[in-house]
């Protein structure tokens, strides 16, 4: 499709341009007002009063109070986050957190939506369970897996016959997490992936058929290149939500066993309505900020070289 | 058509307004809570008995703030402009917060000009709240910690149903008879069990008769500077009795707070278990006929302990709205909320303690004694304690009881050994006071 290329109007020429008058000069900026009055009011404005905050300690009614310390130029709260092994810690697990479930958000999305591609009787029964946690609200779900994943009364346990501690071990509680994340992030997943595998070209696929290319072929050789937008699309929606989960961490474990769930997200939001402490918190939130964004520089020149758009 | 619609619609407008005027304005005055489920129709039960015995005069608007840490979050962003509402009921751990802040009228205040009476509230309760003798708030929904122990298991283990275990030799000691295992080893039922809860934590702090924090335990007229449980030996007992029930098998871990162990214990995976006093009826109700509920005294944690619990739950705060017509509402409604008759309701709804000796004598109350002799315990146990093991206020108190969880899991997952949890704890604990301290 190339349709911004067809209304492009043909430039205007023979006429002299008026002179420009001052009405001229500012209309441009007239259009832009009312986005810039939504972005300013909604984030510009509190991204400088984040960076602001950040080099404070504030009161108990999270007011900047202190000049966080004037011989480190403002940047105590920093230096504390960046030499603090819990900092990194959380770094570390929101890290594994976010490679899992967008990785696991995406295969299960794939998987489910081949497997629903063709016709047959049930299809649109499976499609809708596979489509449907998107319409479950994160908390809800939590509530739910936490009776699930209860140590001695859980019926994970019990269908299992084990005695495994989900979400109070260490070695397990990230992956209980991760799984319930998964879960939620697969139903957008199928619809995204679903929709895009109905774009791709039969005539394709016939043409390889006679070529005598068989299933995996033809999903290594047609499938997955011409679905790379939708998955290429799908991963940055999943590696942002899995940096933004909260509520199932909140409900499971409240990061803990110690720090093990602890992910960023979550720190933020003890620092800042839990203790209390803004400026701690923003100075968390600017280095989410900054990871995020080198995340997806990474990303786009990624998909330069990789994904291929016909 | 339309026109009749509108005429009607303007009439009934008219009618609405000359019908306010008519009667006097009643002094409204709006009230914060947090308690959901079945604690929240009682409360909204006794606003609405309120309103109609004071019908003309004062109405309250009762409105549910979500939990106690949501309702003081609403109330610390909404302070800077205007109190929000007029009575508020605020947790235990939000005291030092409140008194701090300014913006509440102590209850001395309104007693001291009334000359009311005060000595019929349970001097154990009324101490949390009072500091440097100013009753800052009024008890309302106070509770302590208890021990629930299922009898019907003490029987099949061989052990006098009506002995509770009181410290933490003997329910080692009885635990060990009360578990259960299958042919292959696994634990079908654990002898004991606990929720990671900082508030316990506390609470052996005092029953051991040491203090949490310097400065008089907080309730000095400076406020904390330093936790004091590191240099007690304190902080180690309650980490090493963790360690012992860990390490030995004893226990398996049941996350923080104490949701996940009630659930054990009511479909009977754990024999001996501790929760509020506040739990004691959703605990009876939950179990039914299943088994029959034991109740204990909150157990030491060496055999000779001397100390004493102290209460927890929450309190109603006047905040100062400047308004005194609404301030003198407040106090009524606030009177009204503790008189014997709605707190022996109170009581039977929930299983928050009666906050005056008067209730006692409600027969409400006399009956549901009898029908639940269990909570005999939890009167008995507060009676037991005395004003000195108040319990600590700190300001930073909801970020300390979130350290101790997170440490006790640290120390229980092997990553640290008791003296470095006891250190790092008190470490992050007094860095909190610190900061606060210099930014307040």
């Amino acid at each position: 499709m190339s349709a911004h290329q067809v209304d492009r109007l043909p430039a205007r020429t023979g006429r002299p341009r008026p002179r420009k008058t001052f009405y001229d000069l500012i209309e441009p900026y007239l259009f832009l007002a009312p986005a810039f009055a939504v972005f300013g009011v909604f984030l510009f404005y509190p991204f400088a009063r984040t960076i602001y905050l950040s080099t404070f300690l504030t009161d108990k009614y999270g007011n900047a109070k202190v000049f966080w310390k004037p011989e480190n130029l403002g940047l105590q709260n920093y230096i504390d986050l960046l030499t603090s092994d819990q900092f990194w810690a959380s770094v570390l697990v929101t890290f594994q957190f976010v490679v899992i479930v967008a990785l696991g958000g995406l295969v299960i999305g794939l998987i489910t939506s081949l497997l629903t591609v063709r016709k047959y009787p049930g299809v649109t029964f499976a499609s809708a369970s596979y489509a449907m946690p998107v319409a479950i609200a994160s908390a809800a779900a939590s509530m739910a897996f936490r009776m699930i994943l209860h140590p001695t009364n859980g019926l994970l346990n019990i269908l299992l016959g084990t005695r495994i501690n989900w979400t109070g071990d260490p070695a397990w509680a990230l992956f209980s997490v991760s799984v319930l994340t998964i879960w939620l992030a697969s139903g957008i997943n199928f619809i995204f992936i679903s929709a895009g595998l109905r774009n791709v070209p039969d005539e394709l696929y016939e043409s390889a058929s006679i070529d005598g290319a068989n299933y995996w072929r033809k999903l290594f050789s047609i499938t997955l290149p011409s679905i790379s937008p939708t998955l290429f699309f799908q991963i940055i929606i999943n590696i942002i939500g899995a940096f933004q989960s909260f509520s199932q961490i909140r409900l499971l474990t409240q990061g803990g066993p110690g720090d093990a769930t602890n992910v960023i997200v979550y720190a933020i939001y003890r620092d800042a309505f839990f203790n209390f402490r803004f400026g701690t918190a923003a100075a968390r939130s600017i280095i989410l900020f900054l990871i995020v964004l080198v995340i997806t520089l990474i990303q786009f020149s990624f998909e330069k070289r990789s994904v291929h758009y016909s | 058509m339309r026109k009749l619609l509108s005429l009607a619609l303007a009439l009934c407008l008219l009618l609405g307004v000359t019908s306010a005027f008519a009667a006097q304005p009643a002094t409204e005055i709006t009230f914060w809570h947090s308690m959901g489920g079945v604690n929240g129709e009682a409360i909204a039960k006794m606003v609405e008995d309120f309103n109609a015995a004071y019908e003309g005069k004062i109405k309250v608007n009762v409105e549910f703030q979500g939990s106690y840490d949501d309702a003081i979050n609403k109330v610390k962003a909404a302070g800077m402009s205007a109190m929000p509402a007029d009575v508020m009921q605020i947790y235990d751990i939000g005291s030092r917060f409140m008194i701090d802040s300014g913006w509440a009228l102590p209850m001395q205040m309104m007693i001291d000009t009334e000359e009311y009476d005060i000595s019929q509230i349970e001097p154990n309760i009324a101490a949390y709240y009072t500091i440097d003798d100013i009753l800052y708030s009024m008890p309302f929904n106070s509770s302590t910690p208890l021990l629930y122990y299922n009898k019907t298991a003490f029987e099949e283990a061989g052990l006098d149903p009506e002995v509770a275990p009181k410290n933490f030799d003997e329910i080692i000691e009885f635990a060990e008879k009360l578990t259960i295992k299958d042919a292959e080893g696994k634990v079908e039922r654990y002898g004991f069990g606990m929720g990671n809860y900082g508030w316990f934590f506390e609470q052996w702090q005092g029953k051991m008769a040491k203090h949490y924090v310097d400065n008089n335990n907080g309730r000095g007229e400076e406020p904390a500077t330093r936790v004091v449980f590191d240099e007690s030996g304190g902080a180690k007992a309650v980490f090493e009795v963790w360690k012992k029930l860990i390490d030995g098998g004893i226990i398996t871990y049941l996350g923080r707070g104490n949701n996940d162990a009630k659930a054990a214990f009511i479909s009977g995976n754990i024999a001996i278990t501790l929760e509020s006093t506040a739990a004691l009826k959703s605990l009876l109700t939950n179990v039914g006929d299943n088994f029959e509920i034991g109740t204990g005294f909150f157990p030491n944690i060496h055999p000779d302990d001397e100390g004493g619990v102290s209460i927890g739950g929450g309190s109603l705060w006047m905040l100062n709205t400047g308004d005194e017509a609404r301030q003198n509402a407040s106090w009524e409604f606030v009177k009204y909320m503790i008189s014997p008759d709605v707190q022996a309701f109170w009581n039977a709804q929930t299983g928050y303690f009666p906050i005056t000796v008067a209730t006692h004598e409600v027969e409400a109350f006399k009956e549901n004694l009898a029908m639940y002799p269990q909570f005999g315990t939890a009167i008995e146990q507060l009676h037991a304690t005395k004003p000195e093991f108040a319990g600590a206020l700190l300001s930073v108190f909801p970020e300390a009881r979130a350290l101790v969880e997170q440490y006790t899991e640290r120390l229980i997952n092997g990553e640290l050994s008791v003296e470095d949890t006891v250190t790092n704890l008190a470490r992050d604990i007094n860095s909190a006071i610190e900061i606060y301290n210099l930014t307040n």
